[in-house]
């Protein structure tokens, strides 16, 4: 029954659809005011956060439409992130889409991914989790191929969406599965229907679903489709794809597993255990060969799916409670590093020489981007280091031998990753400035701003992380 | 209070640093001032708290992460406060000892000075993630110190320092989260003797701290790190990277391995004091064959560096006091030498040994300075490093005879190397016409080592200014072997 409750629940999302539709029209007739729809938009992903902190603060809680959609606080940690991450994107989005002259189309897919991401994490409906999914990846692709003026633009786009498309129908034929087998598409029910033991159909399914996701999160061996796509992608969206919906694609994927699924875990965390171990090695391995730093990134985003999976593998015995925070904090860690590291692209240049003798010409930013690759390789006080803590302390708390490995490869990644990021802070500090580099500084002041107010993010993370875990701790799943 | 001051002051110093005006001179002056605060603040604690490092007005304890009971918890003891002071006078001499940095000299300091919180910080924990928080802050600075302002060589031999050190740290940190999460703390306090954990769990996890803080040292098979950045270090971050860093990894040994893993660490100690020994003898027998006078320096530094060793793993009064009173007189004398090395290579235009000869004549203070140091590096009575060496040498004989002796043959080793060195460097005819014009060390090079040997004499002959301070905290040590 839809109750002024009801309206309550949804209120982020309603904010999002509102200010999606004003963003839209006002984008239609005010074409020339850029300004305008940018506020406009800044000012929706402010709200949306807000309507979260507000919910999370009053300690609002709830499940509506016959519990297909829940209101908890492990929903509304992950609306704040993408939210929080949006801001970012539109900042660093506004001016760069005035120049290609459709910055109301741009801004209102980065709004449609933020509606698809925050409803998505809600949702304990099997059917709705998959039209959410797409909702938050159908705009995505879009945002991918929307800078004209590169052809990698376009080839990334399409590339993203041919193997998206295929991911997403892997999802859904596992979604079908386990629907056949429960006779319901709610995670209770399929909680039910799983606990009697995993019937082969059961175990298709859920290897399908694992796959769409790991297709969506970019887990290799179903990566291939990230660097391609964050290279060509114009920054913003680069920035924005690799943090936000991926982190909201992590939550629900562990509120699937351990709602729907509990008395499965033995299968599934062998299989994130078998993923989390491979997505590590390929995504460092690959970086390591990167000249060019959005393809670098773009690998190194693989690797750090590859490091959140690694929670999702020590998902049993006493460490369940532990590998959900090591999720939530690894998530909004990551969100900040990554965001920065990503629009610092826009400020310096893609190829790793534009970042020579950085720290000469433009010191700050070169410390900017010094926290934010210490921070990725995971060295305190940085954030990175919290999330990388908090999933090996889940690892040990396991009593798994296979978890002990993933661990065991975390570390060792964690070293193999060094080189590459490394390589940027040695060019920034060590090398002469290129000629190129001495160049008036590019980018817009909103950019500078997002990439100081993250550095500092980042850094101060030392702070936060206090709250923030007393937060995971009491975020509700389970 | 006192000590979270002392800690983050340096901190403040690095931003000063940036907004000073860009000449040299005022640079200097600013970043000497800087240094002398929390150098000031370390003595002040020793005459003010020498005897009482527990007092309330010292430690800190706030609540940091709460649902792991993580804790801003720092404080000083006995095992620490030598490290600590030694820390804040080290950074001192490195800056009066900054003359050949080139180029960039605010920045250099700011860097250096972030390196001295994470120092500090180190010797004060009494957390073991916030240990590991100030232990990796010193990486990234010492990093771009070497990376920066190194020689030529310096950008291999700084990313090989990052990435073996970072190995090991990591594998410790596994190691310090695993313990506290079987023991439900992180406070080092409550951790003592176990905090409860089975022999087997404290096996388990005393293995990956050892290898961390062996790597950090560096014990000798995992030593490979250390030669090119020793060698390719400006002089004055020398005096921090040798004085002070290895310091971080023997620390840990007798601050966090040992009394709060006694069972975990028993199997491992008779290997502990091998490697000790082999520190010694490796280290002097390939100190033997460099041809680079700072290569030289650098593996009797690694040779000390095994009495450390030895001394902890002998689990004695005796032993373990000299281990803790080697890092500090280690620190002195490997300071001096390296900042010798420096001054001696900027005048003659090289560091081989063949090439150099004869430079008493021309430079009495500095050859003077470096008969002094390589003698307290040989272990002669009166100087520093022979109360130390000593107490380690017979802490470690009680418990392991063979080990013992043979470190004790590694100190007739050292002096024959090192009495070669001064031979061949420092008397002898003058090697080149050109040493006739050199000039001996002026007084700002003077300022930098007269204090290094002056503790090097006092504390060889009032050994027991620093260890009745450390004293109680080495009995703590010790009833928590025993009571494991």
């Amino acid at each position: 029954m839809v109750t002024g409750q009801t309206f309550v629940a949804l209120l982020p999302e309603l904010v999002a659809t509102g200010f999606l539709v004003v963003t839209l029209m006002v984008g239609v007739f005010a074409e020339r005011n850029v300004g305008l729809v940018a506020a406009l938009a800044a000012l929706g992903t402010l709200g949306i956060f807000g309507a979260a902190a507000v919910l999370m603060a009053t300690g609002f809680s709830g499940s509506y439409f016959g519990g297909a959609f829940v209101v908890d606080d492990f929903a509304l940690y992950f609306k704040m992130i993408v939210a929080g991450s949006a801001f970012f994107a539109v900042l660093a989005a506004a001016r760069w889409s005035e120049r290609t002259g459709d910055a109301g189309e741009y801004l209102v897919l980065i709004l449609a991914v933020v509606l698809g991401s925050t409803l998505v994490v809600s949702m304990r409906d099997l059917f709705g989790i998959f039209l959410a999914v797409e909702l938050a990846t159908i705009p995505s692709y879009a945002m991918v191929a929307f800078d004209r003026s590169r052809r990698e633009s376009a080839e990334g786009g399409m590339k993203y969406l041919i193997t998206g498309v295929i991911a997403s129908s892997v999802l859904l034929y596992g979604i079908v599965l386990i629907y056949g087998v429960s006779g319901s598409a709610m995670l209770s029910d399929v909680a039910e229907a799983f606990g009697s033991g995993l019937s082969p159909v059961a175990l298709v399914g859920l290897v399908l679903l694992a796959s769409g996701f790991a297709f969506k999160v970019s887990a290799a061996p179903f990566h291939f489709w990230t660097p391609d796509a964050y290279q060509g992608a114009p920054t913003s969206a680069a920035a924005f794809l690799s943090v936000a919906p991926k982190a909201a694609f992590f939550a629900v994927l562990l509120r699937i597993l351990l709602e729907g699924m509990p008395e499965a875990a033995p299968a599934w965390t062998s299989l994130m255990a078998v993923l989390a171990i491979i997505t590590m090695f390929v995504g460092n391995l690959f970086a390591l060969r990167q000249r060019n730093v959005r393809r670098m990134l773009a690998y190194s985003s693989v690797a750090h799916s590859g490091y959140i999976l690694a929670a999702f593998a020590a998902l049993q015995g006493d460490a369940v409670q532990t590998a959900v925070e090591a999720v939530l904090i690894y998530t909004a860690a990551y969100a900040l590093m990554n965001m920065g590291a990503f629009l610092t692209i826009d400020l310096v240049g893609e190829e790793s020489k534009s970042f020579n003798g950085l720290f000469r010409t433009r010191p700050a930013l070169a410390l900017a981007m010094g926290v934010f690759m210490a921070s990725l390789v995971g060295i305190p006080p940085f954030s990175g280091f919290f999330g990388k803590a908090w999933i090996i302390l889940a690892g040990a708390q396991s009593g798994s031998v296979l978890v002990y490995v993933v661990v065991g490869a975390l570390v060792v990644n964690s070293v193999l990753s060094v080189p590459y990021y490394f390589g940027i802070i040695r060019n920034m500090f060590f090398e002469e400035p290129t000629r190129e580099a001495r160049l008036e500084p590019g980018g817009t002041g909103a950019v500078r701003f997002s990439v100081y107010a993250l550095a500092v993010a980042t850094t101060l993370f030392i702070f936060f992380v206090g709250p923030l875990s007393a937060l995971a701790r009491a975020s509700g799943l389970l | 209070m006192i000590t979270t001051v002392t800690i983050f002051i340096p901190l403040l110093g690095a931003i000063l640093m940036l907004f000073l005006p860009e000449d040299p001179r005022i640079t200097r002056y600013g970043a000497m001032g800087v240094a002398a605060v929390p150098f000031l603040l370390a003595t002040y604690v020793y005459f003010a708290f020498g005897n009482n490092l527990g007092a309330e007005a010292l430690s800190l304890d706030v609540t940091w992460i709460e649902s792991l009971n993580v804790g801003y918890r720092v404080g000083l003891d006995g095992l620490g406060f030598g490290m600590f002071w030694l820390s804040a006078f080290l950074t001192l001499i490195a800056v009066v000892a900054s003359w050949d940095v080139r180029g960039s000299l605010k920045q250099y300091f700011a860097i250096l000075f972030i390196a001295e919180v994470g120092m500090l910080g180190v010797f004060a924990a009494q957390d073991l993630i916030l240990f590991y928080v100030f232990f990796e802050i010193t990486l990234i600075p010492m990093y771009l110190l070497v990376g920066i302002w190194g020689d030529e060589n310096r950008r291999p031999a700084a990313i090989k320092f990052f990435i073996y050190t970072f190995l090991g740290s990591t594998i410790m940190l596994a190691g310090f989260l695993a313990l506290g999460i079987l023991a439900g703390t992180y406070s080092i306090d409550a951790l003592n003797a176990g905090g409860g954990l089975g022999r087997t769990a404290q096996v388990a996890i005393a293995a990956p701290i050892l290898f961390g803080l062996l790597v950090k040292v560096p014990a000798v098979p995992l030593h490979s790190w250390l030669l090119d950045v020793y060698v390719s270090s400006p002089t004055s971050t020398n005096v921090v990277l040798s004085g002070v860093l290895p310091k971080l990894g023997t620390y840990g040994l007798v601050k966090i391995a040992i009394p709060l893993l006694p069972q975990g660490i028993e199997p491992f100690l008779g290997l502990l004091a091998a490697l000790g020994v082999v520190n010694i003898l490796y280290g002097s027998f390939v100190a033997f064959l460099q041809p680079d006078l700072k290569a030289l320096v650098a593996y009797s530094s690694i040779g000390t560096l095994g009495f450390i060793l030895l001394g902890a793993a002998s689990g004695s009064a005796v032993g373990l006091n000299g281990a803790v009173f080697q890092q500090v007189s280690h620190g002195l004398y490997s300071a001096l030498l390296f900042i010798l090395v420096g001054i001696i290579a900027t005048r003659t235009g090289t560091r081989r040994i063949s090439d150099l000869g004869g430079l008493a004549a021309r430079m009495p203070w500095a050859g003077g300075l470096l008969a002094l140091g390589a003698l307290a590096a040989m272990g002669l009575p009166g100087l520093a490093v022979f109360v130390s060496e000593f107490m380690s040498v017979m802490g470690g004989f009680e418990t392991f005879p063979v080990q013992g002796a043979l470190a004790a043959l590694g100190i007739i080793l050292s002096a024959m190397y090192l009495l070669y060195m001064l031979a061949r460097v420092i008397f002898g005819p003058i090697e080149r016409p050109a040493y006739e014009e050199i000039n001996d060390a002026g007084p700002v090079e003077m300022a930098a080592i007269v204090p290094l040997a002056a503790l090097l004499l006092v504390l060889g002959i009032f050994p027991a200014l620093l260890i009745s301070v450390q004293r109680p905290a080495v009995e703590a040590v010790l009833s928590a072997i025993g009571g494991g």
